[in-house]
């Protein structure tokens, strides 16, 4: 696996590992709106705050599980953040039938979660890429600039505008499967 | 990973991209009160092991079951099983545990059940299989369930997680969630589970036993 988080986010991710509770704060530090944001656009607030905490707590109890040679420590909150989700909807779902005796409010399916999930993931994949690459990958898919036009805005050679976005994309890529771990 | 078989091509990336909106790109900030949450539980647990007190598992009761067995109890004190470390053999079983009916406190209905349970590591993930297994028929509305109790330095009931549903004619496998150690959620627990909208363990357990390494 190709990896592209930077030295300090491998050092906390290592620390972590390790059972340094400072490093716990720096990775909730890291992650907390990334586990939070995914939570929120799933479950109402107050389950949103359980389950966040859930998460990293979960996360310190089992990070000896967490191997960094498999996939980023991101990917690997997610997916604890999914299961969590889906398993809170579940709970909620069972309880809500139980109490009305009628179809529960309007829930998020698990291909939906799946879905927002990874947009975040790679929203989350862009931020780490580095300032150029991050601003090449969202003039052409954001903005719609041609790869002519951005070597003309940027003033760098058009083979790398194009080498820049090639490997941008690759870099998002791997991050992507470590979320599939 | 470069083999991988549903390796996303570029044309894909792009297409996930160009669907970004504004609102995908935004994150949200929790409030501080869910660090503060995380940093007490963290802190109440002392030991940088894993073993610290969770937050109140509001949606998996665990007050309606005890954990009399006296192994649970001897186990939890000695801490973390010694084969938390995995092997990284896909499918060999990591520890297992025959399953036990307790006639004093379990569900009559288990009087006749036996099964093993196997813990596997498969897929990045840990699964436990049901083997061996001889299951009764249940009531009409009501399923046979599996579940994960993590057990306290006392040998109470933690925490818990349902595994799902149990099919007494072919039980198979079933996957722990990520996220709970089967090294700390060490006890296999089968329960008779009336399809009731409760999602709470039910206290009608009919078979139950430790994992221990193999």
């Amino acid at each position: 696996m190709q990896r592209f988080a930077d030295e300090a986010t491998d050092s906390a991710e290592q620390a972590f590992v390790e059972g340094d509770e400072g490093a716990l704060e720096a990775v909730y530090r890291r992650y907390g709106d990334l586990v939070y944001t995914l939570c929120r656009r799933t479950l109402d607030e107050s389950r949103a705050d359980d389950v966040t905490q859930e998460v990293f707590i979960s996360a310190w109890r089992g990070r000896k599980r967490f191997d960094p040679a498999k996939g980023s420590l991101a990917g690997w909150l997610v997916t604890i953040t999914k299961n969590r989700i889906i398993d809170n909807i579940r709970a909620e779902t069972r309880h809500s039938e139980r109490r009305s005796g009628e179809e529960p409010a309007q829930i998020p399916t698990g291909a939906e979660i799946e879905q927002i999930a990874e947009r975040l993931m790679i929203a989350e994949a862009l931020r780490r890429l580095p300032e150029r690459t991050r601003r090449v990958i969202e003039m052409h898919y954001f903005e719609g600039w041609t790869h002519s036009e951005i070597a003309q805005k940027t003033s760098l050679p058009l083979g790398t505008v194009k080498s820049t976005i090639h490997r941008g994309l690759g870099k998002i890529r791997c991050q992507l499967e470590s979320a599939d771990e | 990973m470069s083999d991988r078989p549903d390796r996303r091509d570029d044309a894909e990336i792009e297409a996930m991209l160009r669907g970004l909106d504004a609102e995908g790109l935004e994150l949200l900030q929790p409030p501080p009160e869910v660090w503060e949450g995380i940093e007490s539980a963290v802190r109440a647990g002392g030991e940088p092991d894993g073993r610290v007190v969770p937050l109140e598992p509001r949606r998996r009761r665990a007050r309606r079951i005890v954990l009399s067995s006296a192994a649970a109890a001897a186990l939890a004190i000695a801490g973390v099983a010694a084969w938390a470390a995995a092997t990284g053999d896909p499918d060999a079983v990591i520890a297992s545990s025959t399953l036990a009916y307790e006639p004093d406190s379990f569900d009559p209905l288990g009087a006749g059940a036996r099964a093993s349970a196997e813990l596997v590591e498969r897929d990045g993930g840990h699964r436990i299989v049901i083997v061996d297994a001889v299951l009764p028929a249940v009531e009409a509305e009501a399923d046979l369930e599996a579940w994960l109790i993590r057990p306290d330095d006392q040998g109470n009931v933690a925490d818990l997680v349902s595994l799902g549903v149990v099919d007494p004619a072919g039980p198979g496998s079933l996957a722990v969630p990520a996220g709970y150690d089967p090294a700390l959620y060490s006890v296999v627990d089968i329960s008779v589970e009336p399809r009731d909208g409760d999602p709470a363990h039910s206290g009608r357990s009919i078979l139950r036993g430790m994992l221990e390494g193999t």
